[in-house]
């Protein structure tokens, strides 16, 4: 987690006027944020295969944090040998998207730093919506992952499941949620699209508390029943 | 309207077995520990203090006393409001009952037991590892001594390490626990055999940048931890071998440069975080660094730089080609005028000096690379 203290207090944000991005919990108005996932202008994520698409949850820990605010230390003063403060708890916030997580249980900050980076992933994962070709929809390996083995588009290639635990849950969570969003909320549609049952891949989102609530959120707002 | 001791004193049961906690000298003379005086004379070996949370749990007191206890100091802290923020830029109410729960919790021998100190009158015992006598006293030097936290607790976490700290030590600081991701960060790029070299940290403190660095090492590297400070030395040593590292970091008691002859040229990486305040401004630093904090550790000189410009002019002759530097400093004003001194070093020793900031922002650190 070197480096990442040349973090960028600005980044200018091109083309990009009042990017209020709602908390997820956000009823009836919801507006999820669709980003090219890079630096440049695009609202929509679309081909442009010559520019280099980067998901943010792709970033190392050190570029992700490069991104980010942390609001806590504004006030310091000189800091360093002066100061006896212990603040130690820690709020990010992650500039291009506004997305804002925090951490405050450990007394340590560096502690604090890597949960609040490991909440922010999640949330991430959560509120970054990427546009999916569903035409010619092929799911990326990071769902591949996440899916049960019983789904007959996944091959035994893939490794193993990785559940909620396992830090690399947040890029498969995206990657799952990007579908929901682009079929609609509905479940039986890219249950198909994964090769899972209905049933299965309703199970599989409300094995994590935060992958169903934003599945429930959308749902809701598009008039769907909540899945339980 | 200040709370006084003597309104909540109640008396605990008295200790079960009551026995002197020391740290075993042993474990420092077997360092090679090379101090001013002899080794075999373990008078002048300081002994480190046992840290709170690590101290047996052989006090015990009822919930309800503790409760009492737990009331008053809510009150003390409560009492403090702004004022000490509005004198010195010291701690508001919110930061010191944060510091009460950590206290709580280090007291205890079953931290879980904290929700249940809601409960009145529960005549339930709960053990302990600090008298509640010496609570109450604690906390009251705390508030009126403005007595650092980490004096009373006796510990700092910082990265993810808790080190021993105690009066006449320094406090390792947030800021400085980038430190060690600045020499992580080269090593993952190294081509020259850094890794398993020996790397100095000087004025080591507590030893919390040479241990956090020694756990990036590779296998075959060192380091050696130089503080001036005799006591600091032993808690040093007692922090490294807490973590199993005994073996990787020598502990040498001395100054900057002094006791490290054996190793010039040879170094793959010096790092510091020295004494960089200037003078005139320790008056006005909050109460519980300037009035505890051993000054030999806080002032840097007339512009806070003696010992800068110091490690500076004597690391050149110390690495290595190739060899990395690090040195925290108090800001940009001698981040820019450290990075001008060693580019216009004029036997042109140093290349890739650079600046980097911590996490508030502010210019911390100037790194480099031997020629």
């Amino acid at each position: 987690m070197a480096l990442a203290a040349q973090f960028l207090l600005r980044i200018p944000q091109l083309g990009r006027k009042n990017i209020n991005f709602p908390s997820y919990k956000h009823r009836g108005n919801y507006q999820p944020l669709f980003l090219s996932c890079n630096y440049s202008t695009n609202d929509n994520c679309s081909s442009t295969s010559s520019s280099k698409k980067k998901n943010y949850l792709e970033l190392t820990d050190d570029e992700l944090l490069r991104e980010c605010e942390m609001d806590t230390y504004k006030s310091s003063g000189p800091g360093g040998q002066h100061r006896n403060k212990r603040e130690s708890a820690v709020r990010l916030k992650h500039v291009p998207t506004g997305v804002i997580a925090q951490a405050a249980e450990d007394r340590s900050q560096h502690k604090n730093r890597a949960s609040a980076l490991s909440r922010l992933r999640t949330l991430l994962a959560l509120k970054v919506r990427s546009s999916v070709n569903l035409d010619a929809y092929s799911p990326p390996p990071q769902l591949l992952q996440i899916l049960p083995p019983k789904s007959t588009i996944r091959s035994s290639e893939v490794g193993p499941q990785i559940g909620p635990n396992n830090p690399k849950f947040a890029l498969g969570m995206q990657a799952l949620l990007d579908l929901i969003f682009a079929v609609e909320g509905s479940v039986s549609e890219a249950a198909k699209l994964l090769g899972l049952s209905t049933g299965a891949l309703s199970r599989l989102i409300l094995s994590d508390d935060s992958l169903r609530m934003a599945v429930n959120e959308f749902r809701t707002s598009k008039g769907m029943k909540p899945l339980k | 309207m200040r709370v006084s001791l003597t309104r909540a004193c109640r008396f605990y049961t008295s200790p079960i077995t009551p026995k002197p906690s020391f740290f075993s000298p042993r474990a420092i003379l077997n360092q090679p520990f090379s101090s001013s005086s002899s080794s075999s004379s373990h008078s002048s070996t300081p002994k480190p203090k046992t840290p709170l949370f690590l101290k047996p749990p052989k006090y015990s007191a009822t919930l309800s006393d503790l409760k009492k206890w737990h009331n008053w100091a809510k009150a003390l802290a409560s009492s403090v409001r702004s004022t000490f923020a509005d004198s010195d830029n010291g701690p508001d109410s919110s930061i010191l009952f944060r510091e009460l729960n950590w206290l709580v919790e280090d007291s205890l021998e079953d931290p879980s037991l904290i929700p249940q100190l809601g409960f009145q009158n529960n005549s339930q015992s709960v053990r302990l590892r600090i008298g509640l006598d010496e609570l109450y006293g604690l906390w009251k030097q705390r508030i009126e001594k403005r007595k650092p936290f980490q004096y009373l607790v006796g510990c700092e976490h910082w990265r993810d390490l808790v080190l021993s700290v105690e009066e006449g030590v320094f406090i390792p600081r947030p800021e400085t626990e980038l430190m060690v991701d600045l020499v992580s960060d080269v090593l993952v790029r190294d081509n020259d055999g850094l890794r398993d070299g020996f790397w100095v940290d000087l004025g080591t403190g507590s030893g919390a940048i040479a241990i956090g660095i020694a756990r990036v090492l590779g296998s075959k590297g060192s380091i050696i931890a130089v503080d001036l400070n005799p006591l600091a030395a032993a808690v040093a040593a007692f922090n490294a071998q807490r973590y199993g590292l005994q073996d990787i970091i020598e502990i040498r008691q001395g100054s900057w440069f002094g006791k490290l002859k054996d190793v010039e040229g040879k170094l793959s990486g010096v790092v510091s975080n020295p004494p960089y305040i200037p003078s005139d401004d320790i008056s006005g630093l909050q109460a519980e660094v300037g009035k505890h904090e051993p000054r030999l550790a806080l002032d840097g000189g007339v512009d806070g730089l003696d010992y800068l410009l110091h490690l500076c002019n004597g690391t050149a002759s110390m690495l290595k080609p190739g060899g990395f530097f690090a040195f925290e400093t108090n800001g940009e004003k001698q981040c820019k005028f450290l990075k001008n001194y060693l580019e216009n070093d004029s036997a042109c020793s140093f290349c890739n000096v650079s600046i980097v900031s911590d996490f508030a922002g502010i210019q911390r650190f100037v790194t480099g690379f031997r020629q």
